[in-house]
């Protein structure tokens, strides 16, 4: 029997009565490997925040190693041995690479000992050490600032080790990286894990797949579902709130809206921040009203599976959704400054659904 | 690969000492030259005006410590700066046959010296308070505003709020310490010599050097280590340093309440060569003004903020006797130009690629520049080296 690290007991959380948490319940087990996803505002960030003491809870409690931790400060639960990891990477840029280091593995952070005490020949062999380890020997003593993004990300890690924790909270450990850096990094938890316990938040459910063996599913502040990741796969309640069946649009106007967002996502139309936007706005309105998140998520998982046009365009059933896509697609170049006579694609979109006009109308003539 | 970095440690460890040595041979030749060389160049009343600016170098120190290392733009500092002058300006009123009290006090009615003045008769109790009291008032208010993680232009607008009640108190005391009339020294005996004498200011003049010399040791200690670098991480990310496990608002409030009493000191050193401490030392602009001089000298470089002091002074004083009218529109001008050319302030421009420049003009080879990432690189410069090597021979 493993011992609990974490024990959250009926926790919730409210701000100006909104409840960012609601009466949830969650244990860790020591040593273990723990992903939470939900789809956003379902207070994956609250619950890291309340448990390095940055919000503290309405109710409820938080036991770390057997001891009550809510009501401590920051720095406090930081020196029991829970080290947290933002999503964007925060360290000193004024510091060299070494001197971020240093100063996680000072051992005794008292004002008075980091004021008047030498460092000991023990840290610095540490910080070498933690140097080999995350690759950045050549570049010890650089200042952070001039660090690529990877680094100051491996650099961030080495700082959390450092601090030597026994439970690590990482957010999104790999938003923004390429491929291949999100498999080191997930290479690199992996290996962490067999040290530590340790809490990941993420939205890529690729990565997810790599790393997880318990996932932990938070819907509006509760835990919707807790198992191993092929049953949260398999399970319904998973696949309607996070995986996004907007239980809201009827299969033909999916079938439209899957058009669009193959439109926007086409090659050299938009920036990637400005696909983002539009996608973001055709999902507003076809919501309804609604919360447009789902919609939008959903879209996103269509484009990641790469479906091809002709594919995607067969699937049209009736000329009222061609109109529809050829009406939507132009409301969107105009809507950007663009001429719909000069965007090749908008032509060949054109050309494409008049050219498959006529072979279903050929067979409802029979 | 770990010799080679305990080696390159090494011969960092070598050149810091290098650097060490250097710094302190400057520092006592210009000590020697202030002192020894100075007096002889100078006529009193230049010598005074000198040991003036260097007073006010030293409140450009505690600026620089708490704005440029830490972060924090403190625009209350005049508060210190005057706590300090009071302090020893109280201690030289009383300086009386026993019996009478300073002769502002019947103007108002006073015939009993008040309470708090009394411990100031003392020598040891004014020293100790010049510095702890501004220090103390600095801390509890810092204490306060930290607690409550008040950061940012709140701050800044927060001591310049206490600033302007500090202000209002003490011109409006005149049963206290006579109001906005404030409160003179020239006259006045120290050690049985007049305040105003010429050995006395400078007696004044040295100590304040030395002072300085001082106060630049502990600053550069305060910067130099882990305590210094855990300020600059307090800059950058506080957020960070708190999830790491430190307590900044500790760190906050020993660095504001050291920094308040840097500028007591100041405070208290100028005005016993200026003749007289008001509370115009509170006027929202003057401190305003300390904080451009740390950004003209260069914030985050202690030199740079006592250059910057030195520099700003004895501009006003030039411009002001030359063209008094012109002098408000050139210390604007200059915060402008500082802002905007010179984001680093003097010393961060010659710092960065202005060196090179300087290097260039002077005829010795000027560094290539190139990317900072690739200038600092040492694989590239391993490789520089071997094409260098190559092509000597």
């Amino acid at each position: 029997m493993t011992e609990t690290i974490l024990k959250i007991e009926d926790l919730t959380v409210s701000f100006d009565g909104f409840k960012a948490i609601n009466n949830l319940n969650l244990s860790l087990k020591k040593g273990e490997l723990r992903v939470i996803i939900g789809p956003n505002g379902a207070g994956k960030t609250t619950l890291q925040d309340v448990i390095t003491g940055k919000v503290q809870p309405t109710t409820g409690q938080v036991y770390f190693k057997g001891r009550k931790i809510t009501g401590l400060s920051e720095h406090e639960v930081a020196r029991l041995g829970i080290g947290r990891k933002f999503q964007t990477p925060r360290v000193y840029l004024n510091l060299t690479v070494r001197q971020n280091l240093d100063l996680a593995c000072n051992r005794n952070k008292n004002l008075l000992s980091t004021l008047f005490k030498t460092i000991p020949s023990t840290e610095k062999r540490h910080v070498v050490g933690l140097l080999e380890t995350i690759g950045l020997t050549a570049k010890a003593d650089l200042s952070a600032s001039l660090l690529s993004h990877g680094e100051k990300q491996r650099l961030e890690i080495g700082m959390l080790v450092a601090q030597s924790p026994d439970l690590l909270l990482v957010d999104e450990p790999v938003a923004g990286l390429t491929d291949e850096e999100t498999e080191n990094v997930g290479a690199l938890l992996l290996a962490l894990a067999e040290s530590h316990s340790i809490i990941v938040i993420e939205h890529d459910m690729e990565f997810v797949r790599q790393i997880a063996r318990q996932v932990t599913v938070l819907h509006q502040g509760s835990v919707l579902f807790e198992g191993m990741m092929d049953e949260v796969q398999t399970n319904p309640n998973v696949i309607e709130v996070y995986l996004g069946k907007s239980p809201e649009l009827t299969p033909e106007q999916m079938t439209v809206l899957q058009i669009i967002a193959l439109f926007i996502d086409s090659d050299g139309l938009f920036e990637i921040d400005d696909k983002r936007q539009i996608i973001s706005e055709v999902a507003a309105k076809f919501a309804g009203g609604q919360d447009p998140t789902l919609v939008e998520e959903t879209l996103q998982l269509y484009l990641s599976e790469e479906i091809e046009w002709d594919y995607a365009i067969a699937q049209l059933q009736h000329p009222g959704q061609k109109e529809q896509v050829l009406q939507l697609s132009q409301d969107i170049l105009t809507s950007r400054g663009m001429e719909s006579s000069e965007c090749k694609i908008y032509q060949t979109l054109v050309q494409q659904l008049t050219k498959e006009d006529v072979v279903p109308n050929a067979e409802e003539a029979f | 690969m770990t010799v080679d970095i305990l080696s390159r440690s090494q011969s960092l460890k070598r050149e810091r000492k290098r650097q060490f040595l250097l710094e302190g041979i400057a520092i006592v030749a210009i000590a020697i030259f202030l002192i020894g060389v100075m007096p002889l160049l100078l006529t009193p009343f230049r010598l005074r005006l000198l040991g003036r600016f260097l007073s006010l170098a030293i409140v450009a120190l505690g600026i620089d410590l708490i704005w440029g290392y830490t972060g924090l733009l403190s625009l209350g500092h005049g508060i210190f700066f005057a706590l300090g002058g009071y302090a020893i300006a109280m201690h030289l009123q009383l300086q009386l046959p026993p019996g009478q009290i300073p002769d502002f006090f019947p103007l108002y009615g006073v015939t009993e010296l008040p309470l708090f003045w009394q411990p100031f008769y003392s020598f040891p109790f004014t020293l100790l308070a010049l510095i702890l009291i501004p220090s103390l008032v600095a801390g509890f208010l810092g204490y306060l505003v930290f607690r409550n993680r008040i950061k940012g232009v709140y701050f800044s607008i927060l001591t310049q709020a206490a600033l302007i009640v500090f202000f209002n108190f003490f011109n409006g005391q005149q049963k206290l310490i006579n109001g906005t009339n404030g409160l003179k020294t020239d006259t006045n005996q120290l050690f049985g010599v007049v305040v105003s004498s010429q050995p006395a200011q400078f007696a004044f003049y040295t100590a304040t050097i030395l002072i300085l010399i001082l106060l630049y040791v502990l600053t550069r200690w305060l910067t130099s280590g882990r305590f210094g670098r855990l300020l600059i991480a307090i800059r950058d990310d506080e957020n960070r340093v708190r999830f790491s496990g430190y307590d900044p608002t500790a760190f906050k409030v020993l660095v504001f309440a050291i920094s308040g009493g840097i500028a007591g000191i100041s405070g208290a050193l100028f005005t016993v060569q200026s003749g007289i401490i008001t509370p115009s030392a509170m006027d929202v602009a003057f401190s305003i003004e300390m904080v451009i001089w740390v950004a003209v000298g260069g914030r985050g470089t202690l030199v740079g903020a006592i250059l910057g002091a030195l520099l700003v002074n004895y501009a006003r004083t030039f411009l002001s006797e030359q063209f008094a009218e012109v002098w408000l529109f050139f210390q604007g001008a200059l915060f402008l130009i500082v802002v905007t050319v010179l984001p680093d302030g003097i010393l961060g421009w010659l710092r960065s690629w202005q060196w090179g420049k300087v290097r260039a003009l002077l005829g010795m080879s000027a560094p290539v520049v190139t990317y900072p990432s690739l200038e600092q690189d040492p694989e590239v410069q391993k490789e520089r080296q071997e094409v260098g090597e190559d092509g000597n021979q």
